[in-house]
């Protein structure tokens, strides 16, 4: 019998009824004594314009279900733009300490592993592009590889992808299709190390072999935005930012290959529980300890699977470089496409944090959470380091993106880390359901909004009602001071899948 | 019997059947209509044979699932018939379909991943049933 959508659960079994305690203005508590098993509290940040679609959902019980795991320091975290995941919440941060046990957890990464976005600024302005948006859209959605089954336009050998993940972008300098800028403006300058690129199956090397500079589908995009407000100038100066500028957001991850080492991990993981000792509330949380062969294992094939990120992001920007230099008719230097930053939302790393006023390595877990280091942080880019790390947060397609600036309570407060999106609020089923009758193409359109899609499903699960305002999720990281305003983007034309 | 229900990010599968492989080339269906819609644009031109080990129905079902999925992935084939049968250690299972070509197939999403988050195959009274999320 064909697919039917089913919006009718009954709404106990799928929203939280559990504490929900007021700690600020910006933030609520889930004590720990709500489940048996919780090591400590659950702490999301929101604010009384987002509490009830706190508890529209199961996310809050995911949060409680992540303070299970073994070493988690402080709190389980989520940001204001949390929703329902998979064993853990989209929007969830959790910190653990390898030296007392503290576990890596797979699916505290999401099967995108490093999925995250970076911005490229231009010196064009919404007067340049506004006569040719249609056609440079179109010519965006024919150049770039974007939707399910399309295959890329770089193919990588199993032997070159090893490389490419040992040495993330710099390897794609080394082919011409990368400057030292763009490494200096991506975090980590797009290579982590101690990956173990070795340890990536067969499988997700097939997988992966065409999918490097490829879009994919879901939530992943490639949008044509002009800054739209400047909040911040001294920041937005320093980011190569002005009101009225043209620039691209892309959004994409590790492709096949890294949901295969996801796949791979959680596979060679269903024993390590029982052979820890370790009680787990989801499947989905399946982990081991950091310093356990495991843990080991899965660490140095998600730092690869990164890497392979990283590079996926490089190639889809040159793609997109080569797309406006081709419409503008000069050199995408000369249209002055340069990266501003290039930012994970989907990633585990070991990091050194203050935690009960003790200075130790942690393994800080952002599984739909972007890392957001303040001013004077080694691990920020020497070019921006006396102000702090640019994030970079996806609205949705229809109202507007933000360039914020790492916040000076972000490392107090959340192991140094800010939402990485609006966060949905309408499953894809209530969306679907919700476009019926309706062009999502045309009335994007009609607010300015040039949107192709390689599918229907691609614009009516993902139009703008699906998300909660961003506006909404950033005024309250900004207000908690883990990351603040630096200027608000407008979408004006988007290609997905 | 299959059925999407709703999940914030993703999809949920829902699927009932008098057996257990009946279940598992049940959950198959329903599988490549998250991936392709209407599996009536699927001509069965080309047959993939399967067999995977375990006991646990839970992990074989996902592992089921992961074969099907790596298939598509890799050697892009889209199935829509799928003769499934289950011993002691495993199954074997024969599925029937052709290769994708943008040309002929829609398709309407891509699944990342089949997720462990509340999966779950039990016999009930009269059948099986199975609940998975797969991530979008």
């Amino acid at each position: 019998m064909p697919v039917q959508a089913s919006d009718t659960m009954p709404a106990g079994d799928r929203s939280f009824t559990g504490p929900l305690e007021r700690v600020d203005d910006c933030c609520y508590r889930i004590p720990k004594s709500y489940k048996p098993g919780m090591l400590v509290d659950g702490l999301i940040f929101a604010d009384e314009r987002l509490v009830s679609h706190l508890r529209s959902d199961r996310a809050p019980e995911q949060v409680a279900n992540v303070a299970f795991l073994p070493g988690i320091q402080s709190a389980s975290l989520a940001m204001p733009d949390i929703h329902w995941g998979y064993g853990f919440c989209i929007g969830g941060v959790c910190a653990t300490d390898p030296a007392v046990g503290g576990v890596v957890s797979p699916g505290g990464v999401g099967y995108d592993i490093n999925c995250g976005v970076r911005l490229v600024r231009t010196n064009l302005e919404l007067a340049d592009v506004q006569p040719i948006l249609v056609q440079l859209v179109n010519q965006m959605i024919r150049d770039i590889p974007v939707g399910v089954g399309q295959g890329g336009n770089h193919i990588f050998s199993p032997a070159e992808l090893r490389v490419l993940m040992q040495e993330g972008v710099g390897y794609l300098r080394g082919r011409g299709f990368a400057t030292p800028d763009d490494i200096a403006c991506t975090e980590a300058e797009g290579c982590i190390a101690e990956a173990r690129p070795e340890l990536v199956s067969d499988r997700a090397l097939a997988r992966g072999n065409d999918q490097c500079g490829t879009v994919g589908a879901g939530n992943h995009f490639i949008e044509v935005q002009v800054v739209d407000r400047v909040e911040d100038p001294v920041a937005a100066a320093r980011f190569g930012l002005h009101a009225g500028q043209i620039c691209v957001l892309i959004h994409s991850g590790s492709r096949g290959l890294g949901y295969q080492v996801c796949d791979d991990a959680l596979k060679a993981l269903r024993d390590a529980p029982a052979k820890y000792g370790i009680a787990l509330p989801d499947r989905q949380l399946v982990c081991a300890p950091v310093e356990s062969p495991e843990g080991r294992h899965y660490l140095g094939a998600m730092r690869a699977a990164a890497n392979y990120a990283f590079c996926n992001r490089q190639l889809l920007m040159w793609q997109v470089r080569e797309v406006f230099a081709r419409v503008f008719a000069k050199p995408w230097e000369t249209l002055g496409m340069e990266l501003v930053y290039d930012v994970a939302h989907n990633i585990a790393k070991i990091e050194e944090h203050d935690v009960a006023g003790s200075r130790k390595p942690v393994c800080v877990h952002r599984k739909g959470a972007t890392r957001a280091f303040p001013a004077g942080h080694h691990d920020v880019p020497l070019r921006y380091r006396d102000i702090g790390q640019p994030v970079i947060i996806p609205g949705d397609m229809g109202r507007a993106s933000w360039v914020l600036l790492g916040g000076p309570r972000a490392l107090e407060r959340s192991f140094g880390t800010t939402c990485h999106g609006a966060g949905r609020c309408l499953s894809r089923t209530a969306a679907t359901k919700a476009a019926k009758g309706r062009n999502i193409r045309d009335e994007l359109s009609k607010s300015g909004v040039v949107a192709r899609s390689r599918s229907r499903e691609g614009l009516a699960e993902e139009q703008p009602l699906a998300y909660k305002d961003v506006d909404i999720v950033v005024d309250v990281v900004h207000r908690a001071g883990l990351s603040t305003k630096v200027a608000r983007l407008r979408p004006l034309g988007v290609i997905k899948g | 019997m299959h059925e999407v229900f709703e999940h914030t990010a993703d999809l949920g599968l829902r699927v009932e059947a008098a057996s257990l492989p009946a279940l598992l080339a049940e959950a198959a269906q329903g599988f490549f209509e998250i991936i392709a819609g209407d599996l009536a644009q699927i001509r069965p031109q080309v047959s993939r044979s399967f067999a995977i080990a375990g006991e646990d129905p839970t992990y074989l079902l996902l592992d089921w699932l992961g074969e099907l999925h790596a298939a598509f992935e890799i050697d892009r084939l889209l199935f829509r018939e799928f003769d499934v049968a289950v011993h002691d250690r495993g199954l074997t299972a024969t599925a029937r379909g052709e290769r994708y070509n943008p040309a002929v197939h829609t398709l309407a999403h891509e699944i990342k991943a089949i997720t462990l988050h509340e999966l779950d195959v039990r016999e009930l009274p009269g059948g099986w049933q199975a609940t998975l999320i797969v991530d979008i």
